[in-house]
């Protein structure tokens, strides 16, 4: 029993806080997404009117891409160079600090400096590609169809794979070296090592990460926003870009308080189904 | 009901607490761009008005629409604000500003369309001060090595056409229209271009989408074949008014529409280039038009001097003032005799501004540009043809209207 | 003791390594270097197509405009305060609830843990009108502890969560052998536990201060006085109506972003120092 009360004293302060900040939001975008302009009570007009917009199922389908590509490839590239900076070579300590500045970076500031390169007309991009012959003429990077949502995913990527690659050299750094001079002993070459020490000791690790990233992805403005606004015609819009419009470039209120509670019960579900899964995992314990 | 109530308490106790600011300090929200013409007419305020403090907080463009509404729903908001007209509906529609018909003088003075902006409900939400309108800038010195007349620039589509294949030589685009940016730029440059061809996006009375329609369909044609002639830059979809600009300051865009706000940067930044500006080309026979563009005052329902902030804005809305403030032309005609709206290069800026007509007012108007732009956008990628896309876009549109 | 180990490891080849480590370098510092070659140029320059590499005539203007003739500097002190305030109180929460969820059982841990998780999960532009109102209540709109608190929703969760997890990887033996020598729960957090932290701790200090130094949303709606606007909002500001001036931008970015690189460089150290500390140890 005394360990019982200690812990929640513990915890308290921060639940507070949080409760301070989050509660009232949370149950104000309730009150709205059934209410009108004047408050009066409509029930589920809000709802109606975002679900048989055009935009929505458009909109759910992008974020579903661009959180899920820009996942797939921050999680390989973050690990693979988490790997990389794991090895012992002069300047090793240099290149893991600039490996980081991708992430120190204001994202407003990355987001207008990649748009900058990617123009179809004064950007360094398309100017290097086209000098070296790599594409004969330049290409609208970020206007056709079929490259903006991947140069934006590869933007994201960029941005956010050193966070990745930090945490998990962190869980690399933390391997103790008696599982190395097993395998050593072993005869173990450097692709066993990762394969059978790196990645199983950094799994937890990886997995953290992946849950960090799928909330950050589900909630990322800044790059979208400032880069394409969600055009060309949709294309890169998601869900809370378009949230976002809603309220914001729409006056919206009210719709945009359904779409975020739609919004905000799909994300739970899947950050459930997530922890759920990895709780289900054997092995995961510790 | 009892959502009203919790509404009731809400604000009660926002009001409870936010006395921070002092009684009878005004405070004024305005751009940066107006800082120090701003300060200088308050400063003339101030002694002419003993006991009325005026506070200034400048705003930035970006993030503005945000900003104001978030200060407007909040119930915490500053005493006058400085918006773009086109946004003053949506507030009045949702009670978040108060009708200043009180505040208004010598309505027959001031241009009508920058009063329709304001109005709603037979009452007016905001005091214009500042309005403009497009023409198209051109290159002469591009005309001259194309073998065309600086001093006859086109003056209808034919001709208009014409030009832009004539001057769209290797890295030279004729003509550069918007595809990209903020939705209001490319509703800026489009829109005449249907007005003049007798079409419209929605009916007058607001019940019907037209925009689908033969009229505006071949206005969206002939906007959106400029791209299609390759007439406009490879990256017209992702440029706004401001990306037109730059090209044209690096010469390879030989003609756009732009304000007149654009030629003193052009004049700084490259002064080889020898302006022309001329009136939007029109169909044979039919008159030019533009669509009228600039800012407002509004005082803010939660606003807490609202008498002062009245004093105020009925000051700044004098033709003197007024002419001081604008970065571009004043709203009220009284004021357009000021010497500095006499450049010979304003000339035609300023003979645009009668056929300037206001964008209707609905409450979804935001939302209905919106999926216009998604159409046009969807031409210039090549999904869908002009009449495909101006049929979806009509429908999406319609849907708009028919919401209560 | 971490050198003779390290020695021992196989390894990639080393011209892999060095190639791989250049092209991680290129990626990373590639658009941080067309920033910085920017922040020179005049213009006229910015704008030329083709795009130049290097500018016939570098300037400093950009950097005087940002230093001298901006309200920059004055951002970077209130975003210096703001971003340490907002840290440290995130860190010292953070440090306590982790430490009840690390070690101790309660009743409804679980729904807690996930009720702090799922403050990240609020769509932001959702609760940015809730929020002010929150805030003018608070009568905390325009202040330094304003944005301080607000903040708190964005780091706070993430930083107990991550703490959590290292103090969970701490062998209990050690607190165990300390709670037989009558040591308090305190004493234990702040003698034993927290000195084999120093990873997860760096790790909160960096991610907190990151975050809280580049946010721009809140910081555009809840801070309306020049007295407590933050350095994104500062280059926002370049942006007049019809013209942004990317040299200013590009020189304001640099001015941001160094000293943070700095700390960075600095912590590199303190950070694998506890790394190895820890790991040692374990």
């Amino acid at each position: 029993m005394d360990r019982n009360s200690t812990g929640l004293v513990f915890v308290l302060p921060a639940l507070i806080v949080l409760a301070m900040l989050i509660a009232y939001p949370v149950a104000y975008t309730g009150l709205l997404s059934v209410t009108d302009r004047q408050g009066a009570f409509v029930g589920l007009t809000n709802f109606k009117a975002v679900l048989s917009a055009r935009a929505t199922p458009q909109a759910f389908w992008n974020t579903i891409w661009f959180v899920g590509g820009s996942i797939v490839f921050q999680v390989i590239l973050g690990t693979a160079t988490a790997i990389l900076l794991n090895q012992n070579f002069i300047g090793r300590g240099i290149v893991r600090s600039i490996t980081l500045i991708p992430w120190v970076v204001p994202g407003i500031v990355a987001a207008t400096t990649w748009a900058w390169m990617f123009h179809t007309e004064f950007g360094i991009i398309n100017y290097m590609m086209t000098g070296s012959g790599i594409i004969p003429e330049p290409i609208g990077w970020l206007t056709n169809g079929n490259t903006v949502m991947p140069v934006l995913i590869a933007i994201n990527v960029w941005k956010l794979f050193p966070f990745v690659a930090i945490m998990v050299l962190a869980g690399l750094q933390s391997i103790p070296n008696d599982l190395y001079e097993a395998a050593r002993v072993d005869g173990a070459n450097f692709w066993q090592e990762v394969r059978f020490i790196m990645i199983p000791q950094v799994r937890s690790v990886i997995v953290a990460v992946t849950l960090l990233l799928v909330i950050w992805g589900l909630n990322s403005i800044t790059i979208i926003y400032a880069i394409t606004r969600g055009g060309p015609a949709n294309r890169t819009l998601i869900t809370p870009i378009q949230i976002f419009r809603l309220a914001f470039e729409s006056t919206q209120f009210n719709q945009a308080a359904a779409l975020s509670v739609i919004f905000f019960a799909v994300a739970l579900v899947i950050v459930i189904i997530y922890i759920r899964a990895l709780a289900s995992t054997p092995g995961e314990a510790k | 009901m009892k959502f009203k109530t919790l509404a009731v308490m809400a604000t009660a106790m926002t009001m409870l607490t936010s006395g921070v600011a002092l009684a009878g300090e005004v405070v004024w929200w305005t751009p940066n761009f107006n800082e120090a013409r701003a300060r200088e007419l308050v400063t003339k305020f101030e002694q002419a008005n003993q006991g009325i403090k005026v506070k200034l907080e400048i705003t930035t463009t970006d993030g503005l629409p945000q900003r104001v509404l978030t200060a407007l729903q909040s119930g915490a908001a500053p005493d006058i604000i400085d918006v773009q007209h086109a946004w003053v509906n949506g507030y009045a529609q949702n009670g978040l500003v108060v009708a200043v018909d009180d505040v208004l003088k010598d309505r027959e003075d001031y241009i009508p369309a920058s009063l329709d902006y304001g109005t709603w409900n037979s009452k007016l939400w905001a005091i214009p001060y500042r309005i403009e309108t497009h023409a198209v800038i051109y290159n002469k010195g591009a005309f001259k090595d194309a073998g065309l007349d600086p001093a006859k620039p086109p003056q209808t589509w034919d001709e208009l056409v014409a030009a832009a294949k004539t001057l769209s030589k290797g890295k030279v685009s004729g003509f550069a229209i918007t595809g990209g940016g903020e939705v209001g730029n490319t509703i800026f440059r489009s829109l005449p271009f249907i007005w003049m061809n007798g079409g419209d996006i929605i009916s007058a009375d607001g019940k019907k989408a037209v925009v689908n329609q033969p009229a505006a369909v071949a206005a969206v044609k002939f906007y959106t074949d400029f791209f299609k002639n390759k007439q406009s830059p490879a990256s017209t979809l992702e440029n706004d008014g401001t990306a037109n600009r730059r090209l044209f300051i690096a010469e390879t865009v030989a003609a756009y529409q732009s304000g007149q706000f654009d030629v003193a940067s052009i004049k700084k930044e490259n002064p080889k280039i020898d302006i022309g500006v001329m009136q939007i080309p029109h169909p044979a026979g039919k008159p030019t038009a533009a669509l009228l563009g600039g800012w407002s005052f509004v005082i803010p329902s939660s606003a807490k001097n609202q008498t002062e902030a009245k004093k105020l804005v009925a000051f700044l809305a004098e033709a003197p003032n007024q002419g001081a403030l604008t970065d571009t032309f004043p709203a009220r005609k009284s004021a357009m005799s000021l010497p500095r709206f006499s450049d010979p290069i304003l000339t035609v800026f300023k003979e645009m501004l009668p056929y300037g007509r206001a964008a209707p007012n609905n409450k979804n108007w935001v939302q209905i540009t919106q999926a216009y732009f998604d159409g046009i956008q969807r031409i210039l990628l090549g999904d869908e043809d002009v009449q495909k896309a101006m049929d979806g876009a009509a429908k999406d549109i319609q849907a708009l209207l028919d919401q209560k | 003791m971490s050198d003779a180990s390290t020695l021992k490891r196989t390894g990639l080849p080393l011209p892999i390594t060095i190639i791989g480590a250049v092209i991680v370098v290129l990626i990373c510092l590639f658009p941080f270097m067309w920033m910085g070659v920017s922040s020179i140029k005049t213009l006229p320059e910015l704008y030329t197509v083709p795009p130049i590499w290097w500018p016939e005539t570098p300037t400093l203007g950009n950097y005087y405009k940002v230093l001298f003739e901006s309200n920059i500097p004055r951002y970077f002190l209130n975003s210096v305060i703001i971003s340490v305030g907002s840290t440290f109180l995130a860190l010292i929460l953070a440090i306590f609830a982790s430490y009840g969820f690390a070690r101790f059982d309660f009743r409804g841990k679980p729904l807690l843990q996930s009720f702090v998780l799922i403050g990240q999960l609020l769509p932001t532009a959702a609760i940015i009108v809730p929020l002010f109102i929150t805030l003018r209540v608070l009568g905390l709109v325009n202040t330094y502890w304003g944005l301080i608190l607000v903040y708190m929703i964005i780091t706070l969760p993430l930083s107990v969560w991550m703490l959590t997890s290292y103090f969970k990887a701490i062998p209990v033996e050690l607190e165990e052998a300390a709670i037989i020598d009558g040591s308090s729960r305190l004493g234990i957090l702040f003698r034993i536990t927290l000195p084999l932290s120093t990873p997860g701790i760096v790790a909160v200090i960096v991610y907190a201060f990151v975050t809280t130094w580049n946010e721009f949303v809140f910081a555009l709606c809840f801070a309306t006085d020049s007295s407590v606007k933050t350095l994104p909002i500062g280059l926002a500001e370049f942006s007049t109506e019809f013209n942004t001036d990317w040299g200013a931008v590009m020189a304001a970015s640099v001015v941001m972003t160094l000293p943070i690189a700095m700390l960075f460089f600095s912590m590199q150290r303190l950070f694998v120092g506890g790394l190895t500390a820890g790991a040692t140890k374990g």
